[in-house]
């Protein structure tokens, strides 16, 4: 068991990060709007983290870097992600579909290049020498899991209560919704600010379990990702972001080690070390044809008592 | 500025702008008949690359599985041009197959096209890399015959050169545009590709073939992607193969900013994007890219609906 | 509540489903004896080989560089057992590919050390990557020799790392010395590099110190790119325009082979100074019978002149057809002084007879102990901190055949 889990520590909690990931992207998404910003906020939330911890908050007591100041941390990330987010969201959420998406992939470069071109992101080598709150990459479950709880909690309560309704019903349909009294942009901007504000501590956390924090963590290609985490787990409920993130994280690991195995013929070991990533995107293909709902559906939740679906 | 610096930015702009518009058509075709993007068309682009690299008799390199590997023959350059894309848009057809029909048969949210293509363009990089390695590949210097290097356009103490591989992908690109062009607009079965474009279900009440409409479409995009690929390629080399994905997310921001599933747009926004970026000043090169999606993200908030693209009206 | 009930039933069946695989796969790969390699296939390990892991990108875009190192340590590995292994007892790679980001690093360092439970580890190939993946190996006190790894603070991570690759500041300047010798006529220089490499941007500031403050030239103009940059007609027009008598390039072979190719189509007629980065044979696959006269630093030569070069160079001269890289050179490096060092640490003291924890500490101490290990990259040792100290640089001209299809880096005497 000790074993496991130093092998895997690191994996399990950033399994659990990018489950929070597919959350950011999935709130702004209950109100039918495709935002891919979150990579930017997570980016910035990490920088701001790093930045802290290296230049500001340097003097403490003992090894370890104590853990409060990892909190303040995420709050600063938290807060500075949800006020440019208000910005960024009242200009942006006027757009719809596949351009709003564009619109937040062009934030999410525009930070990038700029994070490469000043000085206090440390260019394209970053911050590095992120000082550790744990002694063992697993024990930031400490933090990372009652965050999942709390934010899958708070989603899950989202979708139940007035405010929640009000954005799935802007989803649904925006003028009907609005004819009924709803405000969408205030909805929106809403919805947006509160996955900035994930996005951001989640970066936070991250500079810390990654030891370090460069350009090339928020990029297009992560945005995608965490894209592909909702869309694969399931878009309609909070709980396909979460299984989405820890899938899609967990499989190229699992592919590694299948390689692993003893008794394997050669050219199979060798497809599976250095060909990997081949099986990885099939299996999204497949995934995607044949749980074209994503893996979890909100007809679990309803019909569980008669669950007879063999997809499960 | 002086002229000819200015000239020699417009020129500039317009031969790797044309190869942004050659690209993102196909993004743009697919896009118009589905309503959706698909993420593959970067790999492919890639793809067509090394199809016609290895049909001029290129030969690949020590890694991969395919180490040493290399046709016996070679074809010279404009042959392997177009068998090579040809392969490239039999690949998007079977693309197609694979990752989007499916997915139309059971009604799922087109954006799940997005993660089925996506899954597609990582098993064509990783199967390059497999094959064949990770090297770089260039195209024999004697691809363009004995063409001097670059033309000069200006006068000798006013040089405006151009290379002549931008020459040659601006006039190619734009051959292939009007070709494309000419085919939509002037024949039957272009004229039904606009009707699909337009209502699927009334053109299939009129009796047109979809099915086999969305496969032509899928062998055009990948036909016009592997094209662009191979130019670029030719111009710089064959970077390995991620080498088409840096150029997705910039084939994405052109169709954007043309406006979605407008194929003029696809035009106008590849020349945009190309001649924003040449006119960004020597010293400011490090943001080209932000200047780009600046651009971008400010055209989106002028003209929500892209340059040329057509407002959407909104169900009531 | 029987709505969350299932939901958390789904839940737990998903994760503890992968939990099952991973402790499955974990148990299968896991053998018992301490120092003991996962016996992949195709090796003839005699159950007791001493593994060293090799942690590079294998995938991903720089995949590049990953599987010259790959070819680099193979060697090494067959070149050290042929000789005797570690006094009688061979080595054994365990290969595991950390792709191109900082969570694949972490993760395939993991594996190997508490897996493979690897005595030291050669890796990772990015910089980035090195921040993150090494202080996973510090901690658990596993010596790792950085192989491509030239930013500033590696070494500085902890005191169980080490690199083989030269800093910047060590290699850039020399080259510069040489363009000027060929043309001692040289008033305006130009830069360019490429900007979202690390190991560019620190090269370029000490080019750029060297030019203004050393040699007192004048910098005319600085321009920039990207390494996944394809484009150059803006930089080399620029570059043109400023009407300098040497260019100086740091970047990556691709980048800059593309931008020498742009630059001389226009006409440029001047010198050309590469970085490190160019010092590949990859280069002349880009700018072909253009990257002729380019003067590299290196800090890697294929015509060091020792009997381990020369066995390393006809090694994988024979598998790969052409000259080796510094990469492959260094990760060589690499594998060669941990192999050198725990054949001293077993003349002191039998490792069979040792713990795991005992032989990487040991390991550890006797690579910083100023020890003197004769490589391809002629004779170098570690300092207290783990740095490199290297005694030969070089510098070489890129010289192509007429046709442009070959080439070679001549080494030039300065």
């Amino acid at each position: 068991m000790a074993d496991f889990l130093s092998t895997y520590g690191s994996l399990i909690v950033s399994m659990i990060l990018a489950a929070m990931l597919g959350l950011s992207l999935y709130l702004p998404l209950m109100s039918g709007q495709l935002s891919l910003a979150g990579a930017g906020f997570y980016a910035l939330g990490g920088y701001i983290a790093a930045i802290l911890s290296t230049k500001v908050f340097t003097t403490y007591s003992g090894d370890l870097y104590p853990v409060s100041y990892v909190l303040i941390e995420m709050i600063v990330a938290g807060i500075a992600a949800g006020a440019l987010a208000v910005i960024v969201g009242i200009l942006a959420l006027r757009l719809r579909g596949v351009y709003l998406a564009l619109a937040t992939i062009a934030f999410v470069e525009i930070l990038r290049v700029l994070s490469l071109n000043i000085d206090i992101t440390g260019g394209a080598i970053g911050i590095f020498g992120v000082p550790q709150p744990f002694g063992t990459p697993i024990e930031y479950l400490w933090i990372a899991l009652p965050m999942l709880l709390l934010s899958m909690l708070f989603v899950y309560r989202l979708e139940r209560v007035r405010t929640g309704r009000a954005l799935i019903a802007i989803r649904e349909d925006e003028l009907a919704a609005e004819s009924i009294g709803i405000n969408p942009t205030y909805h929106k901007v809403l919805a947006f600010m509160l996955s900035a504000i994930l996005a951001g501590c989640v970066g936070a956390l991250s500079a810390h379990v990654l030891n370090t924090w460069n350009a090339r963590q928020g990029t297009f290609d992560a945005a995608i990702g965490h894209l592909a985490f909702v869309l694969v787990g399931g878009s309609r409920t909070f709980a396909g972001p979460v299984v989405g993130g820890l899938a899609l994280t967990l499989l190229p690991e699992a592919l590694r080690q299948l390689a692993g195995i003893n008794g394997l013929p050669p050219w199979l070991a060798q497809f599976l070390r250095e060909g990997r990533l081949i099986l990885y995107g099939l299996l999204i293909v497949l995934g995607a044809i044949n749980f074209p709902q994503g893996l979890i559906t909100p007809a679990m939740f309803k019909h569980h008592r008669a669950a007879k679906d063999p997809t499960t | 500025m002086d002229a000819t610096l200015l000239l020699q930015q417009i020129l500039n702009g317009l031969a790797i702008g044309s190869v942004f518009a050659l690209f993102a058509l196909g993004y743009t075709l697919v896009f118009s008949i589905l309503r959706v993007i698909n993420f593959s068309h970067a790999a492919v682009f890639t793809l067509g690359a090394y199809f016609t690299y290895a049909l001029t008799g290129g030969a690949f390199g020590f890694n991969g599985l395919l180490a040493n590997a290399q046709l016996p023959f070679g074809l010279p350059f404009p042959v392997a041009l177009v068998l090579g894309n040809i392969l490239a848009g039999l690949t998007a057809m079977g693309i197609e197959r694979l990752a989007f029909k499916p997915l139309r048969a059971r009604g799922a949210d087109p954006l799940l096209a997005l993660v089925s293509s996506l899954g597609v363009a990582v098993v064509i990089v990783n199967l390059i890399q497999y094959l064949v390695g990770a090297e770089l590949y260039t195209f024999p210097a004697e691809t363009y015959g004995a063409l001097p290097p670059a033309v000069n356009f200006g006068t000798a103490e006013h040089p405006v050169q151009v290379r002549t591989t931008q020459l040659i992908m601006f006039v190619v690109s734009l051959v292939v545009l009007i070709a494309l062009t000419l085919f939509i607009n002037r024949t039957k079965i272009g004229t039904a590709l606009r009707a699909v474009a337009e209502d699927e279900t009334t053109a299939r009440l009129l009796g047109i073939d979809t099915d086999k409409l969305i496969l032509l479409t899928f062998f055009l995009s990948g036909f016009l992607g592997g094209i662009a690929g191979t130019l670029v390629g030719a111009s710089v080399s064959i970077s390995g193969p991620y080498f088409g994905i840096a150029f997705g997310l910039k084939g994405l921001a052109v169709i954007i900013l043309g406006g979605l599933g407008s194929i003029p747009g696809a035009v106008v926004g590849g020349l945009a994007i190309g001649l924003a970026e040449s006119f960004v000043p020597g010293q400011y090169v490090a943001y080209k890219e932000a200047v780009a999606f600046a651009f971008l993200f400010i055209a989106l908030l002028i003209r929500p609906q892209g340059l040329l693209g057509r407002a959407v009206i909104r169900k009531v | 509540m029987s709505k969350q009930r299932s939901f958390v039933v789904n839940l737990m069946v998903a994760v503890s489903a992968s939990a099952l695989i991973l402790a499955a796969c974990s148990s299968a790969t896991t053998p018992n004896a301490a120092v003991s390699p996962t016996t992949a296939p195709g090796a003839d390990a005699k159950g007791d080989a001493i593994p060293i892991g090799i942690g590079v990108a294998q995938t991903s875009n720089v995949a590049l560089f990953g599987q010259d190192q790959v070819a680099g340590a193979k060697i090494a590995e067959k070149w050290i057992n042929d000789n005797g292994g570690i006094n009688g007892t061979p080595i054994k790679l365990v290969l595991q590919d950390t792709a191109g980001d900082e969570n694949g690093a972490i993760n395939a360092f993991q594996s190997l050390i508490n897996q493979s439970k690897v005595v030291a580890i050669v890796g990772p190939t990015l910089s980035q990557q090195a921040f993150a993946a090494d202080p996973i190996a510090d901690k658990a006190k596993v010596p790792v020799v950085a192989p491509s790894n030239t930013a500033k603070g590696i070494p500085q991570i902890g005191p169980y790392i080490q690199r083989v690759s030269a800093p910047v500041n060590a290699v850039a300047p020399n080259a510069l010395k040489a363009a000027l010798k060929a043309n001692p006529d040289i008033k305006k220089v130009a830069v360019a590099y490429a900007q979202n490499d690390a190991f560019s941007k620190s090269e370029t500031v000490v080019f750029q110190s060297v030019v203004t403050s050393e040699l007192k030239l004048e910098l005319v103009t600085v321009q920039t790119f990207q390494t996944t940059d394809t484009d150059f007609t803006t930089q080399a027009t620029n570059l043109l325009n400023a009407k300098v008598d040497l260019v100086v390039i740091s970047g990556l072979a691709a980048d800059s082979g593309n931008l020498v190719k742009q630059l001389r189509d226009l006409g440029y007629k001047g010198l050309i100074v590469g970085g490190n980065g160019l010092n590949t044979p990859n280069l002349f696959t880009v700018c072909k019978a253009q990257c002729d006269g380019i003067f590299v630093a290196q800090a890697y030569s294929a015509d060091t002149d020792n009997p381990v070069n020369k066995a390393f160079r006809d090694a994988y001269m024979a598998d790969q057809k052409k000259t080796p890289s510094q990469f492959a050179g260094q990760t060589f490096t690499g594998v060669q002084v941990i192999a050198e060092a725990l054949r001293a640490v077993d003349k002191k003291s039998k490792l069979s007879g040792m713990t795991l924890e005992q032989i990487r500490t040991e390991l550890n101490s006797t690579l910083k102990s100023g020890m003197k290990f004769t490589t391809p990259l002629g004779v170098i040792s570690f300092d207290n901190q783990g740095e490199i100290l290297q005694t030969q640089f070089y510098v070489a001209q890129v010289k192509m055949d007429a046709d442009g299809k070959a080439g070679k880096f001549v080494f030039l005497n300065n």
